[in-house]
């Protein structure tokens, strides 16, 4: 196959050697994106358990740090796994992706979402203690789980409105 | 624009094992198409419902965010069930307490995964129902469903009989195991049913 000489970065990656093996296999790109869904999934599934508890919603019946102890490693090994394969997705399409604006969106997001879980971590959760077994937590507690929630839905989306838009932008 | 040739590793396109379940199941798509699914496929896209779906550009998109959602809920409800029955996780609560918490969110998750899959369906009927992935993936999703009843009500049974002492047999947690890895085959065949020659 002849490909044009990459003229900036993202065609670089895209034409690299791993890019290209993954855009012209015939299972490579389906397998990994099977793959990404099945760690998004998990994702969204124990953030949901989360989220709800947080928001007192739902498993009242235990502490939000026993639910957090019970989900948070699942949410983690789903969202590695999802970011490891959604790198690979990227490479083989990147300068696609690049102008994609829902692509941008989605990786804008995820800023967001950590920087909602990060004050979550280090600023609400210092008082832990003193809503634990709370069954309605305190209204900055739901406010991280709302946000949360809310943005994850529409990564979703961004995620499915990138597989119906990809080469529709130049 | 400069053009160079590329060395590329060929390995992707010449994957035997893959040759082998793409010809298997176009054989079986082959026979679907002598059927009567593709008249009743080809009816479906006449309807005002299908001609709403495929009209309107975010309409299928937006079925997909609900199908994927809803398999979240569901699979993460089971996922949260199963690693309680391996004792793994709330094992500050009983298994009945448990199966209350998660089970419904199976079943409900589950309704929505049918409601907005047959949307799905109805937008592009023949991708869907002229091609073997999505009959396989259906069969999987019918034993998946009837193994869940059967193995959710068992567990609860002997756990409310065993009381505080409860643990789950190896068949139970063997059993477990097994409905996970049928939920991950059904997501594998519902991202091949987009990729699958039809």
């Amino acid at each position: 196959m002849i490909y044009p000489e990459p003229t900036n970065i993202w065609e670089s990656i895209q034409y690299s050697p791993m890019g290209l093996s993954i855009a012209e296999s015939l299972w490579a790109f389906p397998m990994i994106e099977t793959v990404h869904v099945m760690a998004l999934v998990t994702v969204i599934g124990t953030i949901l358990v989360m989220d709800l508890r947080m928001l007192g919603k739902a498993s009242t019946n235990q502490a939000v740090t026993q639910v957090s102890a019970d989900t948070l490693k699942w949410t983690w090994l789903g969202f590695v796994v999802a970011a490891i394969t959604g790198t690979l997705l990227f490479i083989s399409k990147a300068s696609s992706y690049m102008i994609n604006p829902y692509f941008l969106t989605k990786m804008g997001l995820f800023v967001v979402v950590g920087l909602n879980m990060l004050y979550f971590h280090f600023v609400t959760y210092k008082t832990v203690d003193q809503w634990d077994s709370s069954a309605s937590p305190p209204q900055a507690v739901k406010t991280a789980a709302i946000i949360s929630l809310l943005i994850w839905i529409v990564i979703v989306f961004c995620g499915r409105a990138i597989g119906f838009t990809l080469g529709i932008y130049y | 624009m400069h053009l160079a040739m590329r060395q590329v590793p060929d390995w992707g396109n010449s994957c035997l094992m893959f040759d082998l379940i793409f010809d298997f199941l176009f054989s079986i798509t082959d026979w679907l198409r002598t059927t009567v699914l593709l008249d009743f496929a080809f009816w479906i896209t006449e309807t005002s419902l299908s001609l709403f779906m495929v009209t309107n550009f975010w309409m299928v998109p937006i079925a997909q965010v609900f199908h994927i959602l809803a398999i979240g809920a569901a699979f993460g409800a089971t996922l949260m069930f199963t690693l309680r029955v391996h004792g793994k996780a709330a094992t500050d609560l009983s298994l009945e307490q448990v199966a209350g918490r998660y089970v419904p969110w199976i079943w409900y998750g589950l309704l929505v995964i049918v409601l907005s899959g047959l949307l799905m369906i109805t937008a592009e009927p023949i991708r869907n129902m002229v091609n073997a992935v999505f009959w396989i993936k259906m069969l999987v999703l019918l034993v998946t469903v009837f193994l869940s009843l059967g193995f959710i009500k068992s567990v609860r049974t002997k756990a409310a009989a065993s009381g505080a002492a409860w643990a789950a047999s190896s068949g139970a947690k063997t059993t477990s195991i097994l409905l996970i890895v049928l939920w991950l085959f059904i997501m594998l065949c519902g991202r091949w049913i987009a990729y699958v020659p039809v």
